[in-house]
């Protein structure tokens, strides 16, 4: 028999072990955000700011449109998040619970979604975007993803879940159709909605390449990409400190969410599988 | 009307998928096959002549390693190291909400914020990894701009973004084997050892496949760390399909072979998901 106590040991050294690896580099940023500029430079490392300073937040909104592009995410991810919690229940509804001809071939053409690369199909989006007259619009950011493949396949299985007889004893009540949808079905889904929006909201959150192939300047754009289009300025490339105080004001509010909400997050995106 | 009731559930959603997934899959195909580029504006049918060209440019063949070499370089640590925590977490030890929480958050950040922390962490002189590599006797290294360890500095933030996130899936699938299959082991002996190998291994096969599955598709899609990070520098040394794409595309104009590129992408992860799927039908166990 294995001794307990040293196997215990034993597990919390390698976890520990593991998350210092994972920790320590982003703790390393956010104390060098709060350092003075030329502290950095010194060939030990310092770990604690000498002098702590709030100046290079208040240098990053003096740099970059930072409201602009909190704005700007704010309304694509929670936009793109309403319009798609309305065209993922219906699909859903329809492929959970209905019979119609040629449903299974539909189904896995909506899973192409899921299959393929979003980047790869970036140029031929491109040109339907400046076609629409869309380029540089938070729309323009929002559009390849407004059908999801992946909220509807979740929305599916919960779906599937509600008892026939629910529904047959709810339609002779004169709830049936939309009203049985909206008043029985998507409140039993309330988990399997939270889910997919979490992955939702944080996938469109971090999202770069798509937003910078598609927006030209900061009328749209959002906050990582302002993020990534900052650090290759002069400005933002030359001062370590800056850089850092902005990476970290992006993350804040996200990251402060997830540890608040851990579980809830890590079930969503254990749920999540294909992303986003 | 109930006919049709279905169909306009529906509709929404196929409308915006027709629009920004089934047009442009078939439409890049389609652009691939027409020479479309600065000093062509007029698109003019050229058949499979970017294919050639992609064939015949050395650059291509480049891309398509050092994508390769991102794969492997990434997925096994990523995947043995993932499933190590798992299996650590999964001893309910005390703290483990801290531990798990630890090991995700990266998931939680944008890949371009993990870029930028990597960055700082890895530049020259200053960085942390350089201070202590120092210590250890190492020289002082610039790891984005030399030319073999640029990719494995890609590949050190590939793993640290995504290990977390494989590990909780791992523990997803490792919650669902049936208690009684260990119990019934220790009844007959098993060491832990065994109890791995002739169990949790096995049963975890759907799993793990479901992971390398997405590992592999990731590691095509890889692009945010390379644009922030090296350009695809040095000398095209971290090079990565997406990138080569975007800048044919985007920088070069040449929307023809930047199409036929895509094209190639497509059928690449398309003919991995098919093989990885006939593996999975001969291989694995279902629990």
């Amino acid at each position: 028999m294995r001794s307990r106590p040293l196997w215990r040991l034993t597990v919390h050294g390698l976890l520990l072990l593991a998350g210092l690896v994972i920790v320590v580099p982003f703790l390393w940023i956010a104390l060098t955000a709060f350092k003075e500029r030329n502290e950095i430079f010194s060939l030990i490392p310092q770990w604690l700011p000498a002098h702590p300073t709030l100046q290079n937040f208040w240098g990053v909104l003096d740099a970059m449109p930072f409201w602009r592009y909190y704005w700007n995410t704010l309304v694509v991810a929670f936009g793109l998040l309403g319009v798609q919690l309305i065209t993922i229940t219906l699909a859903a509804y329809a492929f959970a619970r209905m019979e119609f001809w040629g449903r299974d071939v539909l189904f896995i053409l909506l899973l192409v979604q899921l299959m393929i690369a979003p980047q790869s199909t970036a140029i031929q989006n491109y040109v339907t975007i400046v076609n629409l007259g869309l380029l540089d619009t938070r729309l323009a950011i929002m559009a390849p993803y407004l059908a999801s493949a992946f909220g509807t396949f979740l929305l599916r299985q919960t779906f599937k879940g509600i008892p026939k007889e629910l529904e047959e004893a709810a339609s002779l009540d004169g709830c049936g159709g939309l009203r049985f949808l909206a008043y029985i079905a998507v409140p039993l889904a309330v988990p399997g909605y939270l889910a997919f929006a979490l992955v939702s909201l944080t996938y469109h959150w971090n999202e770069f390449f798509w937003p910078l192939v598609i927006t030209e300047t900061s009328k749209a754009r959002t906050l990582t990409l302002g993020l990534g289009i900052f650090a290759q300025t002069a400005e933002g490339a030359a001062d370590w400190t800056m850089l850092m105080a902005a990476t970290l004001m992006v993350v804040a509010v996200p990251l402060l969410l997830f540890l608040v909400f851990q579980r809830r997050f890590i079930n969503s995106f254990m749920q999540s599988g294909l992303g986003g | 009307m109930a006919v049709a009731r279905p169909y306009l559930y529906i509709l929404p959603t196929f409308l915006f998928l027709f629009v920004f997934t089934h047009y442009p899959i078939l439409k890049t195909f389609y652009l691939s096959l027409f020479k479309w580029n600065l000093a062509t504006p007029k698109m003019k049918f050229i058949g499979l002549g970017n294919y050639v060209q992609a064939w015949s440019t050395p650059l291509f063949w480049q891309v398509l390693q050092n994508n390769v070499l991102f794969a492997v370089g990434t997925i096994p640590i990523s995947l043995a190291l993932a499933l190590v925590l798992a299996l650590l977490i999964n001893q309910k030890v005390r703290g483990l909400a801290i531990y798990r929480a630890a090991l995700f958050y990266p998931t939680i950040i944008p890949m371009a914020a993990a870029a930028m922390i990597w960055l700082w962490i890895l530049t020259p002189s200053y960085g942390l990894v350089n201070f202590y590599g120092k210590a250890l006797g190492l020289p002082d290294i610039h790891w984005l701009g030399h030319s073999r360890f640029a990719l494995a500095a890609l590949i050190l933030v590939g793993i640290w973004k995504r290990v977390g996130y494989y590990m909780v899936i791992f523990l997803a699938g490792l919650q669902v084997i049936p208690e009684h299959l260990y119990e019934a082991a220790i009844l007959e002996g098993a060491s832990p050892w065994q109890r791995f190998w002739r169990i949790t291994l096995p049963l975890l096969s759907p799993t793990t496949f479901f992971v390398a599955i997405m590992a592999v598709i990731d590691s095509f899609q890889a692009i945010d760390q390379v644009y922030l990070m090296t350009q695809g520098g040095p000398g095209n040394n971290t090079n990565l399909f997406i990138f080569y794409i975007y800048q044919n595309a985007f920088r070069f104009f040449d929307m023809g072979y930047a199409s036929a590129v895509s094209g190639i992408l497509f059928l690449i992860l398309l003919g991995l998901t098919v093989l990885a799927f006939r593996m999975l039908h001969r291989r694995v166990h279902y629990a």
